[in-house]
């Protein structure tokens, strides 16, 4: 076996046996009741990598895989709305301004996609993958937008984001980052070795993302206890300063 | 392929700017230190003198508008750097309710809940106020509103870690 093919199917096949992983997490710590599109995701992705590869060599593949993915897809847009509910659930004025915010930040990244797409097609093949990926390099703006919206809102306000939600929002940032590149380089016909590089593409950016929800899972949330239990004799000094402000 | 390679630095971009939060998040320690420095070096009196409209009509009333307009610069300047400290204080005033949430105690849970919504809304309104300021320097001839919700706000974040520090204080008594 060549190392193209050995690279090839190691990134297809290992980042589905470690999401496996994650779903099992998932479950053992009960997680999937905060993040049941989550683990819905998790689950239906592991599903879909078992029939794309059972059909793989089959003319259904192609067909099958523009299916699965544009369910696939929709699924990511809940997880990313399941991630915001998360977060601006219990913070009333924050959240009402959080969902504002999203709604305008969403009008906007759809207006950019749109415009991207008619300022900016770069399509030159009229094959089906073309016209997949024309929409797909889209959606990849607005799902790697709303991530970095809440990444960043979040932070602005100082809100601190579990790190399983974090890693979470992270994975599905990069993940939709690298498939904007990748949609972007298929809306064009390709040489043979270029489509052949490329397919490595998604399935490493798949990878990646996958160490990042299972290790963001995996790492204990830093125990941050003790540092507000050590110093409370500080506190008093800390209070006078407080006094000085109160009416 | 011109429009792909924009369209690859532009997810090239993305992942840097990812990996750059991810990196940079929040790994420093609580510091108390910091939170009462900070604190302490603010002069919330000077502050509230700074944006008093009162003292502004006066300053209209008593100077050439030119002077006027520059001295209003000038005091808008400073308030904006206290709108940031109070900002930096709303960002150690959320970490402190968030490590308080860790805790096994569920009325400590409940209390840092609090602190960490009261604190991310004053950051909320220390951001707003240093919106309107900007705003103030670049058009000094505006009117400016008195950020009374900004003061109202830092009172009650106070308040609520007042409150921690009782309920502290009632544990050691009772132990």
């Amino acid at each position: 076996m060549d190392w193209y093919r050995f690279l090839f199917y190691y990134l297809w096949i290992a980042p589905h046996v470690l999401l496996a992983v994650v779903g099992v997490l998932l479950l053992k710590r009960n997680l999937y009741k905060s993040f049941p599109l989550f683990a819905l995701y998790v689950w239906y992705e592991i599903a879909e990598f078992v029939l794309l590869f059972t059909i793989a060599t089959t003319g259904w593949y192609v067909r099958a895989y523009l299916v699965t993915l544009a369910i696939s897809t929709a699924l990511r847009f809940g997880v990313i709305q399941e991630i915001f509910n998360n977060i601006f659930s219990e913070r009333g004025p924050v959240d009402a301004l959080a969902r504002v915010s999203i709604r305008w930040t969403t009008a906007f990244l759809l207006s950019v996609a749109i415009l991207f797409a008619i300022l900016a097609p770069g399509q030159t093949s009229t094959s089906l993958i073309a016209g997949a990926a024309w929409i797909g390099r889209g959606i990849a703006i607005i799902q790697c937008g709303l991530v970095l919206f809440l990444l960043l809102f979040s932070g602005l306000v100082g809100i601190r984001l579990q790190n399983y939600v974090f890693g979470i929002a992270l994975g599905f940032g990069i993940l939709a980052s690298v498939e904007l590149a990748n949609w972007a380089m298929h809306t064009g016909d390709l040489s043979k070795p270029m489509a052949k590089a490329l397919n490595l593409l998604p399935t490493g950016a798949y990878h990646v993302a996958v160490l990042v929800w299972l290790g963001y899972l995996i790492a204990p949330a830093r125990e941050m206890l003790r540092s507000i239990d050590a110093p409370a004799r500080e506190l008093d000094q800390w209070n006078g300063e407080l006094e000085r402000f109160l009416p | 392929m011109s429009a792909a390679y924009f369209y690859i630095t532009v997810a090239v971009l993305l992942v840097a700017l990812l990996t750059y939060i991810a990196a940079h998040r929040g790994g420093k320690p609580l510091a108390l230190d910091k939170a009462r420095a900070i604190i302490d070096s603010l002069d919330i009196q000077a502050f509230r003198n700074l944006v008093n409209p009162e003292e502004e009509e006066f300053l209209r009333a008593s100077l050439a508008p030119d002077q006027f307009r520059r001295i209003r610069r000038e005091r808008a300047r400073a308030a904006f750097a206290y709108t940031r400290t109070l900002s930096q204080i709303a960002l150690e005033f959320s970490r402190f309710g968030h490590a308080m949430r860790h805790s096994t105690d569920p009325r400590l849970v409940e209390l840092g809940r609090q602190v960490v919504s009261s604190a991310v809304l004053l950051r909320l309104r220390a951001l707003e106020a240093s919106g309107r300021l900007l705003v103030t320097v670049a058009f000094p001839d505006l009117p400016q509103r008195y950020p009374h919700p900004l003061f109202e706000q830092y009172a009650r974040s106070a308040g609520l870690l007042l409150r921690y520090r009782a309920f502290d204080y009632a544990q050691e008594q009772a132990s």
